[in-house]
């Protein structure tokens, strides 16, 4: 796979059948590394790597050629748990070099449990802590609108994130500022830690929520690249008004046996295991792995 | 001081675009000026710490120089976990700035003190810990702050503190010497210098003369200056409006556990409790006894000690 050939700014994005091959590659490569690393997460990992390919696809204004162009979009990563997808998202799209994905949570990898900017500087934050990046994006916003750089941020975030008060605050702070080059992408995918998210928050709205703090807000199908191309595409939904998109996923989407269930919020995928979700998604993973 | 630090903050503006001023919804009237001529470089997040210290993170992560303000207890306390992750952890260089550290607020209640924003703040690896004695003392650190482009933290008093008179300018990261003298080294920091200050005055008429260290900077702490004391002196008396925990002593008690020093240290300040029962900040300090006439009295007693032998 020439992986230069995803680089897409500004090019003709993916149709969908290549779109749902790399989201599918993806996944496996979220699978090998999770087993190579010995850590978890699999569940949310899996769950955003559509939004994440409908993101890099076209959408977000970078490039690895541009990381130190200040107008390029900022992206930041707030459900940090997840990275085994982030990582493999920016080795398909030229950011990384692919073989360090075998190094994942490894000693001395840039590629660390959580993603960290001292280890990879191409970050635009450190995650792991939820609740940080919508402030962070807002700050970013504030001041770039001084400095009269059009730059666009977008922040993935966890529905179990918007537990966190911080995400509530940084809304209040987004509309008040008018912050429409903003969009928060929340991966409903429904699981937490140790219970279900629904649960956990009464059963309401996040789209209704995020509307009641001043934002236009939208949901989409989390796992219809297509449908989140047509989202993104417009936004801001509506003029002055920071955009929330409601991506409502599936945990584990993609391997049968990791499909909603919160024990793989956690669980490392036995050698058996990593066979078997390979087998299903019908891809390698963007590494091979020495034997 | 807050004065001072709203003058500061106004001529750093001016001369670097890149400085931005956050507040938590507080300080009424200290920054109209800044607000006039700076428009947007104002930011009022409201009552909402987290997203102060987040988006003054995001700001400085692109380059611009945030100072984020509330009161101190709730700049330290609320919004510890911003300050380690955003801030500490992203190496961001925001200027956290407490109002009112200590009992400033004393009458207040326990909710606005601030007895362990020292140490809250000294935790975190990147962070610089600066508690100013004097209006004069801001002046001149907010701006080696602004210079320092790492994370820092700054204390600062009320209104209509005195300034005092001392030979060598402010310098971050020096303890500065007040008044030279012999025998005895009252340590301080914060603005409990004044009570030093006011009581080495009196004990001059009883020919008592201690030497005056204000440790504006508290991390890093000044390891010479605590080096040539235990040279030239046998006692020190350390002075602080903060937790025995974390704070001035802390660090004192710290340098000694690991050089020996052959002096006596004592400690003047609040215990580790919580200052119930709406008292004014002067009758805490008369309580827990570091105000003037205690800090006199312990010099006094440390006085009776032979001198250090030359």
């Amino acid at each position: 796979m020439a992986l230069i050939e995803l680089e897409t700014e500004g090019r003709p994005l993916l149709d969908g059948d290549a779109a749902d091959q790399l989201a599918r590659r993806l996944r496996a490569t979220c699978v090998q590394m999770a087993h190579i690393g010995g850590e978890g997460h699999l569940s949310s990992a899996l769950s955003c790597v559509d939004i994440l390919v409908a993101l890099f696809d076209g959408w977000l204004r970078v490039s690895p050629a541009r990381s130190n162009d200040p107008a390029r979009d900022r992206f930041l990563f707030s459900k940090g748990h997840a990275c085994t997808a982030y990582y493999a998202l920016l080795a398909a799209k030229g950011f990384l070099d692919p073989d360090l994905l075998c190094t994942y949570a490894q000693r001395g990898s840039p590629l660390i449990n959580h993603p960290c900017r001292h280890a990879l500087p191409l970050l635009d934050m450190s995650s792991g802590s939820l609740g940080h990046g919508l402030g962070m994006a807002t700050g970013m916003l504030y001041v770039l609108r001084l400095s009269r750089a059009d730059a666009r941020a977008a922040v993935l975030m966890s529905d179990g994130e918007c537990n966190e008060g911080s995400v509530w605050e940084a809304a209040m702070f987004a509309a008040a500022n008018r912050l429409d080059r903003l969009v928060a992408i929340v991966d409903v995918n429904g699981l937490q830690a140790v219970g279900r998210s629904d649960q956990l928050m009464g059963g309401t709205s996040l789209a209704e929520k995020f509307r009641a703090f001043g934002w236009a807000s939208r949901d989409v199908d989390g796992h219809d690249v297509t449908a989140l191309r047509a989202t993104l595409n417009a936004v801001p939904f509506e003029p002055e008004k920071p955009s929330a998109i409601i991506a409502k996923t599936e945990g584990g989407h993609g391997v049968s046996f990791m499909t909603d269930q919160t024990l793989w919020h956690y669980r490392v995928p036995s050698p058996d295991e990593v066979v078997d979700a390979l087998a299903e998604l019908k891809e390698r993973p963007l590494f091979e792995v020495s034997t | 001081m807050r004065r001072a630090f709203a003058d500061a903050l106004y001529d750093l503006a001016r001369e670097d675009e890149r400085v931005v001023l956050l507040t938590g919804d507080l300080g009424f009237g200290v920054f109209d000026r800044f607000q006039e001529d700076f428009g947007p470089r104002y930011v009022n997040v409201g009552v909402a710490e987290a997203q102060l210290i987040d988006c003054a993170a995001g700001m400085a992560l692109e380059g611009f120089r945030p100072i984020a303000y509330s009161i101190a207890s709730f700049a330290t306390g609320r919004c510890f976990e911003q300050i380690r992750v955003a801030v500490g952890y992203h190496d961001a260089p925001v200027v956290v700035v407490g109002a009112g550290g200590g009992y400033t607020y004393a009458n207040s209640g326990v909710t606005h003190h601030a007895a362990e924003d020292l140490a809250l703040m000294g935790a975190i690896p990147a962070m610089t810990v600066v508690a100013p004695g004097a209006p004069s003392e801001i002046s001149s650190l907010l701006p080696q702050l602004i210079k320092l482009d790492a994370p820092s933290y700054i204390r600062v008093g009320r209104y209509g503190e005195p300034d005092y008179p001392a030979t060598q300018p402010a310098r971050l990261g020096q303890a500065r010497l007040l008044r030279d003298g012999t025998s005895v080294a009252v340590l301080t920091t914060g603005e409990v210098a004044s009570e030093a200050v006011e009581a080495l005055d009196a004990l001059a008429a009883e020919d008592i003369t201690p030497t005056h260290w204000q440790f504006h900077t508290v991390k890093p702490i000044d390891i010479a200056a605590l080096d040539a004391n235990a040279q030239s002196v046998h006692t020190l008396i350390v002075v602080e409006e903060h937790f025995p925990h974390g704070g001035l002593a802390a660090a004192v008690y710290a340098w000694a556990a690991k050089t020996a020093p052959d002096v006596t240290i004592k400690r003047l300040g609040p215990p580790h409790e919580l200052a119930l029962g709406g008292m004014s900040r002067t009758e805490l300090r008369r309580q827990y006894e570091f105000d003037a006439p205690a800090i006199a009295e312990a010099c006094r007693a440390a006085w009776l000690k032979k001198d250090k032998p030359s």
